[in-house]
């Protein structure tokens, strides 16, 4: 028996991809998934393990992941092995591509950030001039974020921000702690706004696509999805010039199978998506595949302080706990000297500085560190990063993953621009610290290299003019009709907010057109 | 004191009875009743050891004369005291030994490099081995790590050795079947610490 040949095939399973089979199974559209990853058992693939059980005590094995900042001992094994799946850059110019392959992709593991683009970003061209506007503005996308915020239960509280657009939230009531209180006093002194964080509340332990989007989705009796499916390329039809199907090879045994269907959606993460593109060799007539690409730089801890009035438990129970959001608050009616756009910060309060920061060591550091327990301030700097053409990745032949598919070269580099806003940004928080009366222990102005966010955008930017972009501004191809990509490499700009909500809700509304063209005949 | 001494007298301390009691009810659990169809038991989990609990680890990377230094380097970061086993007791200089003689070049250079300087410093400023000196001297020779931290790594390879060291014989203290001993009362308590990633395939 043949297999069928689906109306739509969906090139991975996370947050895209999800809602991409989460919207098109519910209107009756018969959909094939393809995961590069094997499905995940959160109670069977985890072990409750002490650390003195790790064979490297919980100092990881040296050098495996040395691109992932954010491996541990414990997490080893739940990231893309950089042996399994190379990458390369030029030693000078490192970037830390960090990847997940299961099927529910890195919606599995994310921050839970979730926040809106404003037309700050949207229209970032008619703000400063530079770059380029998106295709579509808060207005069209509003719509979209209104309904997933609901299926992904976000929590926060609407300030009425026009940089940080409010949301349909599940309201956040919880009181400051006195000590953010005091915080937030110094920082409004300065027109620096303080939010509650928004973050989606999931249900259960997650607030992933393998809970929230893919159950219904095969509730609809129209999805299949098949895991250990590793996409080489999207195929061609040379007699129509559309899709129809793509070539994937099993993960365990590699043998090469092939998928058909009338419309292919990619939303394999935007570098793997723009990879399988450029090893397709199609929708690059603009010659835009590939380039633009940014993220946000971050620096964690990027400011350690300590309050002294907690020292010693001296503080009343409670004073300092929780943590907060500054959003953008740079270039927005005034305009700075050394960079365009912003940045933003996460911070918490309340908890105890690591020991390397303290300028001590043996019973003095422990002594210290019982001194010191919860009076811990620190923020981690998220900043806007521009979209530059020469920041690009493309195809290098001469290596090949464990399947022989062709790797990606990445070239992207951080500018003054970047550099500028980050120093900007640390001196500012620094000068709140001290203007609370918090001594500053430590700070960190240089971002860490390229990719470290996992917030890797724009290499299949949507755009107005098929000259200079890849996708139009329902995230379709200018060149093939029929194909469709829908993550974060679809994206302009980026802000300095986290892109999960935004990367949602264009994958809603470009499977809802694209339903609609379907039904009408036109796809 | 022996090691193995050393980790008995641990599991004797006053703390110990309180938490062990806490285990008791454990110990007093009565056997699992045979199961109908033995085809279909699931086997009880047997209580198994890790290799360092059960024998000693053969060193090799590190010279005679850089492992002395070693030693103290640990002894100096991680003193044992009020209950708690050191780096020494945790047999940190050991795993060290393991650790760095299995990483990149850059990381075995930074400590090989490190821990020869350390040596030449003692011996040029106390015509001693850094292994003999004592607190004192050990401390003048620390002063990098009384300057305030900073993200970029210094230059210096005694500097450098000191932050790395820092972190990494801490860390391999606290995470040590003995401190874990230690802390518990002398049970070997396998709850805690954190959930464990097994390879998917």
């Amino acid at each position: 028996m043949a297999a069928p040949n689906y109306d739509v095939l969906i090139i991975g399973s996370g947050a895209s991809g999800g809602m991409a089979a989460y919207t098109l199974t519910k209107k009756g559209i018969k959909c094939l998934m393809l995961d590069a990853g094997p499905p995940i058992d959160f109670q069977n693939n985890r072990v409750s393990k002490p650390a003195w059980e790790l064979p490297y005590r919980g100092l990881g094995k040296p050098g495996h992941l040395a691109h992932v900042f954010q491996a541990n001992e414990y997490n080893a094994n739940q990231w893309v092995d950089e042996k399994q799946v190379p990458y390369t850059h030029d030693p000078s110019e490192p970037y830390n591509w960090v990847r997940v392959r299961f099927v529910g992709g890195k919606s599995l593991f994310w921050s839970r950030m979730s926040f809106r683009l404003s037309d700050y970003e949207f229209k970032a061209k008619d703000h400063d001039g530079f770059g380029d506007n998106w295709p579509i503005s808060l207005a069209d996308l509003a719509p979209y974020y209104d309904q997933v915020e609901p299926i992904f239960r976000v929590r926060g509280r609407k300030e009425g921000l026009k940089q940080l657009p409010d949301g349909n939230f599940i309201d956040d009531n919880t009181p400051w702690s006195p000590a953010v209180q005091k915080f937030i006093g110094e920082a409004n002194k300065r027109s620096i706004t303080v939010t509650k964080m928004r973050s989606s509340l999931g249900r259960g332990q997650l607030a992933s696509s393998l809970n929230l989007l893919l159950p219904d989705a095969l509730a609809t009796g129209n999805l299949t999805i098949v895991p250990n499916a590793v996409v080489r390329d999207i195929t061609v039809d040379k007699n129509t010039g559309r899709v129809n199907g793509a070539n994937f090879l099993d993960r365990h045994s590699r043998r090469e199978m092939h998928a058909k269907a009338k419309v292919v959606i990619v939303g394999a993460s935007c570098l793997e998506s723009t990879r399988i593109l450029l090893n397709s060799g199609i929708a690059n007539s603009s010659g835009a595949l590939g380039h633009y690409l940014h993220d946000q730089f971050y620096i964690t801890q990027s400011v350690q302080a300590v309050m002294p009035e907690v020292r010693n438990k001296t503080a009343p129970a409670n004073y300092a706990s929780g943590g907060g959001y500054i959003p953008r608050f740079r270039n927005l009616q005034t305009k700075e000297k050394d960079f365009l756009r912003g940045y933003a910060f996460d911070f918490t309060a309340g908890g105890t500085p690591d020991a390397k920061f303290f300028p001590l060591y043996g019973k003095a550091l422990d002594d210290a560190l019982e001194t010191h327990r919860g009076t811990g301030f620190s923020g981690t700097c998220m900043g806007e990063v521009l979209p530059r053409f020469e920041n690009h990745v493309r195809i290098n032949k001469d290596v090949t993953d464990a399947w022989g598919i062709p790797v990606l070269h990445i070239q992207t580099r951080y500018t003054s621009n970047e550099f500028n806003m980050a120093k900007d940004a640390i001196n500012t928080m620094s000068e709140l610290c001290r203007a609370c009366g918090w001594e500053v222990l430590a700070r960190h102005d240089q971002p860490f290299p390229p990719g470290y966010s996992i917030h890797e955008l724009g290499t299949c930017r949507m755009g107005d003019n098929p000259k200079t972009s890849v996708l139009n501004k329902w995230n379709q191809s200018w060149d093939i009709k029929s194909l469709f990509v829908v993550d974060g490499s679809s994206f302009v700009t980026g802000g300095s907010q986290n892109p999960t909500m935004t990367i949602l809700s264009l994958s809603m509304r470009a499977s809802e057109y694209m339903a609609e063209q379907m039904r009408k005949g036109e796809l | 004191m022996k090691r193995r001494r050393f980790i008995q007298a641990l599991a004797a301390a006053p703390a110990a009875p309180a938490l062990l009691a806490q285990q008791a009810p454990q110990a007093a659990q009565q056997p699992a009743p045979a199961a109908q169809d033995g085809a279909t038991a699931e086997p009880a989990p047997l209580d198994l050891s890790t290799p360092e609990e059960g024998a000693d680890p053969v060193l090799g990377f590190f010279s005679a004369r850089q492992f002395a230094t070693l030693r103290r380097l640990c002894e100096m970061l991680m003193p044992s005291g009020q209950g708690s086993p050191g780096a020494l007791e945790a047999r940190v200089p050991e795993f060290m030994d393991f650790l760095i003689g299995d990483s990149p070049v850059d990381r075995q250079q930074l400590w090989l490099s490190g821990l020869d300087a350390l040596e030449y410093q003692s011996q040029t400023r106390f015509r001693k081995a850094f292994a003999d000196t004592d607190a004192a001297q050990a401390d003048t020779l620390f002063a990098p790590l009384h300057q305030p931290w900073t993200f970029e790594p210094p230059a210096d390879p005694i500097a450098r050795l000191l932050v790395a060291a820092k972190q990494d014989v801490r860390t391999a203290t606290f995470n040590s079947f003995e401190r874990n001993l230690a802390a518990s009362g002398g049970t070997r308590r396998r709850s805690g610490g954190g959930l464990y990633w097994l390879p998917i395939e």
